[in-house]
């Protein structure tokens, strides 16, 4: 991990913005991979499947399946590697491992073990050259989190870690300089052997943390305006505009802000009106910024809720009620794709009548990658 | 393919014509959440009276400790725990702060941490004060430490057993901090009043706690322990309260505290909806539970035997049909549904 990297301040990197498509067309996760890698559309997520097992399952762009791949526990979220050949998913938190895929067949070549002491989170995501994963993981006796990287070229040995100075880590994507990673750092102690008690309510410290991918120097750390707004999910578009989704964790009769936009140094909260907001359940399961457009899509399951809101101004533009529906992810044309606990798959955008793609027998779980 | 609703623009006349239509059943649904406020505040009254009497009485044991001030001691923890059982439903709220509920009750214990934690703190070279205990985490902090102290055969085999110097201060702090917590929920509770009435949402989070309750009892409280799930084996030790023998009385209490507390709030929902029914069936499904007790008071030990194993296995079918009623039938009805995704909480 010696490459040369540029000296990026927050400042340079808030700035770089448009001149970053050909970068865009490299990256990983969260920017349409399909699109330019001259694979055809194909999404993934984890899955429940109704004997009460669990999957993996990739489908494509009409929600019809492609494959599924059994895995022994219930998994959250992965990464397509860029080069198409594979997707990695990270086990539910507390994740004791993950698992690689063949994109294609959806055979499982590897299941990689988090290293002593520590546990993933349910995310991850590639270097643009397809090189390095980055997991988001959790050193759980001392509370600590931290990026764990892998060398995929060498059977996804451990190279290296990065320290977060916080708790909780979540999300994370990269940014389309090729060089940044976006974290969500939700902020929220918890401990395997304490369930999923939240250890820390009063006291949590939540952000949106920039970290240099290749020094594990973090050039950026933002805080939401409330302690208890835990910041899980991220998204950046092809500009480089980077935001931020919560889930709040004070009382149920307030409703702040649960989505941001990182702008001027600064995560600048977008509120909708009283109704949207009471939609939302106080509770983002995924956000996802489009790369064709200035819409960004994000999913609440508490309420059951799905928004459309124009990035750069935060103007709400459609909402519907889909039960249980968490996944969110772009489509070539300027659309979402939904997804629900409930089988569902809905294609979402801007313009037409949300429509039912497919009803298959399976639990989509929080993540379409 | 199936078209959905969709809001754009058109929002807000929607919204303003649903309210002209739905303005009794709102009035249906405060009523409701008037109902629950009440229930729920007598139930943490009644733990925080019964608290207080458990602190009492362990600071009465430790300063002259007898036969008669140790059945005391251990006949009001069983009172403040199945107080606490009543109210254990309620999952949000006041309870949810600092993780009282866990504090009250930190279960399932796979680890075994409750026993590990005593055996430290006894051992404490400075004495056991109640800031010790405030700081020590969940798993010291509520009713299972006080039953590991007051009830665990080993423990009370061994020196440090009651009312040894650490041990009685630990028990002591125990029964204070759960008093203290017990004090706050009440008055949180209360003051949470208006909010609770003005805000929807608790109508659906006090039918999910309800719901919650149910199959937890159902399914990690007695399917669990009766080797339905897991390993397939019979095992006291997946149950709660196995040290003092009270996980079934828990169970009647629970079931006890649903019916008096849960339900009428619901029962007034399903009356005014589509179903009401259904509001007779689940009344009379609980009846039918209950009346298992107070035969069925027995330690689940005891209850897991062969020839004592079918009766258990009638109370767990009975839970289970007040389960389906519930969650299946007037949680529907009543357009609430917890989901794969939505009680994630990722």
């Amino acid at each position: 991990m010696s490459d040369q990297y540029p000296d990026l301040s927050r400042r340079a990197l808030l700035k770089a913005g448009a001149a970053t498509s050909v970068a865009a067309t490299l990256t990983g996760c969260s920017l349409l991979p399909n699109m330019n890698s001259g694979h055809p559309e194909q999404y993934t997520a984890a899955v429940a499947l109704p004997d009460g097992t669990f999957a993996v399952e990739a489908i494509n762009r009409s929600g019809q399946p492609v494959w599924q791949s059994p895995v022994e526990t219930r998994c959250h979220s992965g990464c397509n590697r860029p080069g198409g050949k594979q997707v990695v998913f990270f086990e539910r938190r507390p994740g004791w491992s993950f698992c690689v895929f063949d994109r294609t067949s959806g055979r499982r070549q590897a299941r990689v073990q988090a290293a002593q002491g520590e546990h993933f989170v349910g995310h991850g995501i590639f270097s643009p050259d397809g090189r390095w994963l980055y997991a988001t993981a959790s050193r759980y006796e001392q509370g600590e989190g931290i990026i764990a990287v892998y060398d995929a070229e060498n059977e996804f040995k451990r190279s290296n870690t990065y320290e977060l100075a916080g708790i909780g880590p979540h999300e994370l994507t990269i940014h389309p300089d090729g060089e940044t990673l976006i974290i969500g750092l939700g902020g929220i102690l918890t401990h395997p052997d304490y369930d999923r008690i939240k250890l820390n309510l009063d006291t949590m410290q939540p952000a949106l943390v920039l970290m240099n991918r290749r020094t594990g120097s973090i050039v950026g750390r933002f805080k939401p305006s409330h302690h208890q707004q835990s910041t899980r999910h991220v998204s950046v578009n092809r500009d480089g505009r980077i935001y931020a989704a919560y889930q709040y964790q004070g009382p149920l009769y307030e409703n702040p802000p649960l989505l941001a936009r990182l702008q001027d140094g600064k995560l600048r909260e977008i509120r909708f009106d009283d109704a949207t907001q009471k939609g939302l359940g106080n509770y983002i399961s995924s956000v996802a910024a489009h790369p064709e457009n200035d819409l960004v899509a994000a999913a609440s399951p508490v309420g059951g809720t799905a928004v459309i809101f124009e990035g750069s101004t935060g103007k709400l533009i459609s909402s519907t009620a889909i039960p249980d529906c968490a996944g969110v992810h772009a489509l070539k044309g300027g659309d979402f794709m939904l997804s629900s606990g409930r089988g569902q798959l809905v294609r979402f955008g801007a313009k037409d009548t949300p429509e039912e793609l497919a009803q298959l027998p399976v639990q989509w779980d929080h993540h379409l990658v | 393919m199936r078209k959905f609703t969709k809001l754009i623009g058109a929002a807000t006349l929607a919204l303003a014509s649903a309210a002209v239509g739905a303005n009794t059943d709102l009035d249906i649904d405060r009523q409701a959440r008037n109902l629950w406020h009440d229930a729920i505040l007598a139930g943490y009254q009644s733990l925080a009276t019964n608290a207080a009497d458990f602190s009492r009485a362990a600071q009465n044991y430790c300063e002259s400790p007898d036969q008669a001030s140790r059945r005391n001691a251990e006949q009001a923890w069983r009172r403040a725990f199945l107080a606490w059982q009543k109210v254990r439903f309620v999952d949000f709220g006041p309870v949810e702060n600092n993780n009282l509920a866990w504090q009250f009750q930190f279960w399932p214990d796979p680890k075994n941490l409750i026993a590990k934690k005593a055996r430290y703190l006894v051992k404490s070279e400075d004495g056991v004060t109640q800031e010790l205990v405030a700081q020590s985490g969940v798993a010291v902090q509520g009713f299972p430490m006080a039953e590991y102290l007051l009830y665990d055969k080993q423990m009370n085999a061994s020196d440090k057993a009651l009312p040894a110097t650490n041990t009685c201060e630990l028990l002591v702090a125990v029964a204070d901090h759960i008093a203290a917590n017990s004090d706050t929920l009440s008055s949180e509770w209360q003051s949470l009043r208006e909010h609770f009435l003005d805000t929807d949402q608790y109508s659906d989070a006090t039918i999910k706690a309800g719901m919650a309750g149910l199959e937890i009892l159902e399914e990690r409280r007695l399917a669990q322990p009766m080797g339905m799930r897991g390993n397939g084996k019979r095992s006291k030790y997946d149950a709660d309260a196995w040290r003092s023998g009270s996980s079934l009385m828990a169970v009647e209490a629970s079931l006890n505290g649903l019916r008096t507390y849960f339900l009428p709030g619901l029962s007034l929902l399903l009356d005014n909806s589509d179903k009401p029914a259904l509001s007779q069936s689940i009344k009379r499904q609980f009846d039918e539970v209950l009346e298992h007790f107070p035969e069925m008071r027995a330690p689940m030990e005891v209850m897991l035997q062969d020839d004592s194993f079918a009766q258990l296995q009638g109370l767990y079918v009975d839970v289970s049909q007040l389960v389906v009623l519930v969650t299946d039938q007037a949680a529907v009805e009543l357009g609430v549904a917890r989901g794969f995704n939505s009680s994630d909480g990722d």
